[in-house]
């Protein structure tokens, strides 16, 4: 197998696998959680220019 | 079976040191472990000269939000893109050649690794100190020299772990991170329990005079948003080995946002203790651990530090090693890895790493704030988290990411900008602050937004989003564009500008409006135009001033100049050739709010400069709407620039004709008939009988380029598709017949006989109305297909078949939307006509367009069919099958 096959295959496997999810993704909850993290970050680090 | 091995070594080493995407399968991390080896690449002694830093700037409490906050903010957003490298196995730099272009990321992978490597030589430095210091506590003395020998071993050292790869690193960093922790979890027990905790939790610096106490927390947020920025190079290898996105993301985060803010700390605290107790501040752990507490505590901690360093070298040697090979994916990873190595030696050797680090980390924040900006918005945003991996890959035939001999102008320039940016705001190397509002955003988070913005402002300009979206067919935006949505009022800001324009546009061409009939007609009216060329455009409003109008737009333009720019000059966006009910309601809509329609009810360019057949639709709706009809007939715009060759004439002239033929007490009293039969007498044109009557001479030598086109069978051997053209001769292919445009747009024969070009178009027309009566008409080929959905892109479909007899066409391909092989069936009788085109947009070629409600289909020949693909002889069956000449 060249190179070039060997890249092109794992091509296909990945876009196939993207496809059916086989790495789990990130749900919307996760980008939810995400989002509440980053605000208290946030609000902690304006909270900072008090102290 | 030993050769067979070898190759699965090969293809191991090649996934896991080199730039082949990692298949799930083959994912060797979970969370855990993935977090222990990116807090093997974030903690290392830095974070200690890092923590003592952030405590001559801020006092404790604001040091621990910085450090842990601030952090984490910063990672929990420049961080989300590596789920990319989680969901395709492949780093951010195979990402990254679609924003810099293949050639463009080389030349950004080298900056990035020389000002963020010599990181590992301060490593080595930390190292050499600690030895000397642990063989100081055994009260012996080095000889000079011997600090080198050792920076310079533990170069060596690192380089090897790291040549012996993924497995090697993994273990080191599964013993080392453990232990690391402990250290750090000794540090502060022993700085606490030194010193009254309240001597650390209320600690203050001392600041110099004329120091701001706001700008030093600001600096301090800036320290840990460029430290764990600094980071972002390099935070992928590890993802790209996890079994899913959210364990890649979080270790990530954690990784540099917990443990290693957590050593940033524990270097804080230690500074603090080592400062109350000596008067001095340190950021050395073992000699803070002789002095405060027991030394073999510090001799123990010494020898961890150590390991630490050279666990450090071995996994950011790794990284960037793997890093490079994505680049140079040609060149061996043992083989940079040792080239990382030297170049660190180099460093060390120079000696002067340590005095110039600081410039180093925020010369290098400069650079990354921008970087994790564009492939921020890139992910996300521009590309909506799709990559064309065979063209990241360069296979061949996959150029999406070529751009400019290699290099994204565009990506390059707002990463030039966004590194300029923050040198506005911030000079680091004096610190001096140039912009005080922005610097409270923090430099590096100001250039973040700044460069995430003009990004994604920039790709909203369409030619700017066609040349960065060249890999469309990998995540098309298939939303079908929305014809129902109200048209707004043409926008009387932009108004003086369009006619500005239109100005400059028809200037050269000396245009002369002409108006009639027109005292007393004000809005809301119909206008109905010819329609020869996209100089129509300029010219209508020019006529129509000082009113605004709305005009009916193929979904094309829209794409071409961008829908947020066209809805404001006023276009409606339709489909041509369908039944569009809602584009009805809009021109209810624009007449009841009192303004103009112009429709173009040709709906096609002239293809000789004469007019095509209308339908009786365009009366009745004259009629629906009760409101005046103006005709405006517009000549010379087909002469300066004919649909089959889109170069400008500079001879021609132009000339309007603004009509009012429906006046408003006479919409209630004529008849659809009438009102047809006034609107179809003022738009007939036959412009090169224009051209001859008014002696415009277009001299150009190219005149007649193109003009096979419309003319495609030759007068005398009777072959269709025969014709060719060169300069300003029209010949044929077969029989040598062959005619000279003159400069009056006349063709003349050798003999002498002189053709008026509409005529030999017409002529043609009866062969294709006698083949279609006769049964013979049929076209069967191969087409290639590219879909427009709407405003945003086209879509690649591949190739296909298209069929035209006499029960009209039938499209079979792969249709994206349906992501089915299907047949596409459009009745003749459904289409009185085709759209064509002769080479569109001057780099296409010929084609012609069909169109359901939700897509266009712009169908070209393929090489195969090129030589029996003609849009015209098409077009004349469509219009002859659609029942145009009944």
């Amino acid at each position: 197998m060249t190179n070039d096959t060997e890249l092109e295959s794992r091509i296909d496997e990945i876009l196939k696998s993207e496809k059916e999810n086989a790495i789990p993704r990130m749900t919307k909850k996760d980008y939810i959680i995400l989002a509440v993290l980053v605000g208290l970050s946030l609000l902690g680090i304006i909270g900072g220019f008090f102290l | 079976m030993s050769r067979k091995h070898d190759v699965n070594k090969e293809i191991e080493n090649e996934v896991y040191c080199g730039t082949l995407p990692v298949l799930p399968k083959e994912r060797k991390y979970g969370f855990l472990d993935a977090l222990l080896v990116l807090s093997g690449y974030c903690i290392a002694t830095w974070s200690y000269t890092q923590g003592s830093y952030l405590a001559t700037l801020v006092g404790f409490k604001q040091l621990l939000i910085g450090a842990f906050l601030a952090a984490i903010f910063m990672l929990l957003i420049y961080q989300l893109p590596v789920i990319l490298s989680s969901r395709y196995g492949i780093d951010i730099w195979i990402w990254l050649r679609s924003v810099f272009g293949s050639n463009g990321n080389k030349a950004v992978t080298l900056i990035i690794i020389l000002i963020n490597f010599p990181w590992y030589a301060v490593c080595c430095e930390l190292f050499a100190d600690s030895m000397e210091n642990l063989l100081g506590l055994f009260g012996i003395q080095l000889f000079n020299g011997a600090h080198l020998i050792l920076s310079l071993s533990c170069v060596v050292v690192g380089t090897i772990i790291a040549l012996r790869g993924v497995t090697t690193i993994t273990w080191t960093t599964r013993i080392l991170v453990p232990l690391l922790l402990l250290v750090g979890v000794a540090v502060v027990v022993v700085g606490f329990t030194s010193v009254p905790m309240e001597a650390i939790w209320n600690y203050q610096p001392e600041l110099a005079g004329d120091a701001d106490k706001t700008v030093n927390y600001v600096l301090s947020i800036e320290a840990n948003f460029a430290f764990v920025i600094t980071l972002v190079g390099g935070m992928a290898e590890v993802p790209r080995l996890c079994k899913t996105e959210r364990s890649g993301f979080y270790a990530g985060v954690l990784g540099q946002g917990a443990a290693g803010s957590f050593f940033v700390v524990v270097g804080a605290v230690m500074a603090i203790a080592m400062q109350y107790v000596t008067g001095q501040m340190v950021d050395d752990p073992t000699l803070m651990m002789a002095t405060l507490s027991a030394p073999i505590l510090g001799l123990s901690s010494l020898l961890l530090v150590a390991f630490a360093n050279i666990g450090t070298q071995a996994v950011g040697s790794y990284i960037y090693g793997v890093m490079l090979k994505s680049t140079f994916k040609k060149s061996s990873y043992k083989i940079l890895v040792l080239i990382l190595g030297v170049y660190v030696a180099i460093l060390c050797i120079w000696g002067k790493i340590t005095e110039y680090f600081g410039s180093f980390l925020t010369i290098g924040a400069c650079v990354y704030a921008p970087l994790a900006a564009l492939l921020f918005v890139d992910f996300f945003m521009i590309r909506k988290q799709k990559l064309d991996l065979k063209s990241a890959y360069e296979l061949e035939g996959h150029n999406a990411y070529r751009y400019s001999k290699g290099f994204n102008i565009v990506g390059i320039i707002c990463l030039a900008l966004g590194f300029v940016f923050t040198l506005l705001i911030y000079d680091p190397i004096n610190g001096v602050i140039h912009n005080k509002i922005l610097f409270m955003l923090t430099p590096t988070f100001a250039s973040f937004i700044f460069t995430g913005v003009l990004y994604y402002l920039l790709s909203k300009i369409p030619a700017i989003r066609r040349y960065i979206r060249r890999d469309t067919h990998a995540g098309p935006d298939k939303k079908p564009f929305d014809r129902a949505k109200t048209p707004p009022r043409q926008n009387i800001i932009l108004l003086p500008f369009i006619w500005l324009i239109c100005k400059i546009v028809t200037g050269p061409y000396k245009l002369e409006i002409e108006k009639k009939n027109m005292e007393g007609i004000k809005p809301p009216f119909l206008v109905y135009g010819s329609h020869n060329s996209f100089m129509d455009f300029y010219v209508t409003p020019l006529a129509l001033k000082p009113y605004r109008a709305n005009y009916i737009s193929e979904l094309e333009g829209f794409e071409f100049f961008g829908e947020w720019i066209y809805r404001r000059i006023g276009c409606l966006g339709t489909r041509k050739f369908i039944n569009d009910q809602h584009l009805v309601k809009n021109i209810g809509k624009v007449i009841k709010r009192g303004d103009i329609m112009v429709i173009y009810p040709e709906a096609r360019y002239a293809n000789v400069g004469t007019n095509s057949h209308l339908t009786p639709s365009i009366a009745k709706l004259a009629k629906l709407l009760k409101v005046p009809v103006v005709t405006i007939n517009m000549h010379g715009n087909y002469l300066q620039q004919p649909i089959w060759n889109l170069k400008e004439r500079k001879g021609a002239r132009l000339k309007a004709e603004l009509k009012c033929v429906v006046r408003p007490e006479e919409v209630g009293k004529l008849s659809v008939d009438e009102i047809f039969s006034r609107i179809s007498n003022e738009l007939q044109y036959d412009e090169y009988k224009y051209q001859l009557e008014n002696k415009i001479s277009i001299k150009d030598e190219w005149r007649a380029e193109g003009l096979h086109y419309p003319l495609y069978r030759c007068r005398k051997c009777g072959k269709d598709f025969a014709m060719t053209s060169s300069g300003s001769k029209i010949t044929c292919k077969f029989c040598g017949d062959s005619y000279e445009m003159d400069e009056y747009g006349v063709l003349n024969s050798t003999e002498g006989k002189k053709i008026h070009i509409p005529d030999w178009y017409e002529w043609q027309r009866g062969f294709v109305h006698d083949e279609i009566r006769e049964g013979k008409y049929k076209l069967d080929i191969p087409v290639r297909i590219w879909a427009l959905p709407n405003s945003v892109n086209f879509v690649d479909c591949g190739e296909g078949r298209l069929i035209h007899d006499n029960n009209g066409f039938s499209l079979e391909f792969d249709n994206y939307r349906s992501e089915k092989h299907e047949t596409l069936v459009f009745p003749a009788k459904s289409m009185i006509s085709i759209h064509t085109e002769y080479d569109y947009r001057g780099i296409y070629g010929p084609c012609v367009t069909l169109s359901t409600y939700d897509d266009t289909f712009f169908i070209y020949p393929t090489d195969e069919s090129r030589d029996v693909f003609n849009p015209t002889k098409i077009q004349f069956a469509t219009e002859y099958l659609g029942g145009l000449y009944n």
